[in-house]
């Protein structure tokens, strides 16, 4: 063996928490899945009826004793398609790679809190349930448009 | 730090993405560091001077800020 290939273990080894490739297939399926089926909810109220169950404890008042879960599924598949697709590995997944990863990932978190404290001061009553609820997936979002924003603009530059 | 990776590449006539393909590193990577934008570690540079049959000092060289 070429004494040179080990690094590719040190490599691996920076990148353990990442899923195979073909995750950025599988997730961009299933977010896109269920973003339709999210929306269905949000927008249309669309329930599948059987995803209703009816709870067995009386909750007074405030909310229905059926509880029907298409809403669930939708976060869930949602969330899970975009955990997908920020991490799943690269086809060549390497050094440079892992550093954008990184600097992608802390450039989201910030960008977020900043969207955040814009928005705390500018929408106001109801409408911040709304900003509330955007603001659950805004950090894998940011992270997968900068992210790949990056690997783009690195692959595009002219080759001589 | 700057380096002579696209001279090297010429007198070599190898694209930036055979380089990469021999380094076992990715296009973006050759890209990022040619345009000076990334420092690559010690063990990725050793490999390139290696395969350029330079030092790494021939390569990547040290620049008065540095």
């Amino acid at each position: 063996m070429h004494p040179l290939l080990c690094v590719k273990d040190h490599l691996h080894m920076q990148s353990s928490l990442l899923l195979p490739y073909r995750y950025k297939f599988i997730g961009a399926a299933i977010f896109l899945l269920s973003l339709a089926l999210g929306i269905l909810v949000r927008f249309w109220e669309f329930q599948f009826n059987f995803l209703t169950v009816v709870s067995s404890q009386k909750t007074g008042g405030m909310f229905d004793d059926k509880i029907n879960f298409t809403d669930e599924i939708a976060l869930t598949g949602i969330i899970l398609g975009l955990l997908f697709l920020a991490f799943a590995r690269e086809r060549k997944e390497d050094e440079f790679i892992s550093r954008t990863r990184l600097e992608s990932w802390q450039w989201a978190v910030l960008t977020n809190y900043i969207l955040l404290l814009i928005a705390t001061w500018a929408i106001h009553g109801f409408a911040f349930i709304d900003v509330m609820m955007y603001n659950m997936l805004t950090i894998p979002i940011l992270f997968i448009i900068r992210f790949h924003y990056v690997m783009y603009k690195t692959t595009s530059f002219t080759e001589n | 730090m700057k380096n002579t990776i696209r001279v090297e590449r010429a007198i070599k006539n190898i694209t930036q993405a055979e380089l990469a393909e021999k380094i076992q590193v990715s296009r973006q990577t050759i890209n990022a560091i040619e345009s000076n934008k990334y420092v690559p570690s010690t063990v990725l540079a050793l490999k390139m001077a290696k395969l350029f049959e330079k030092k790494v000092e021939d390569v990547f060289i040290l620049e008065e800020t540095d």
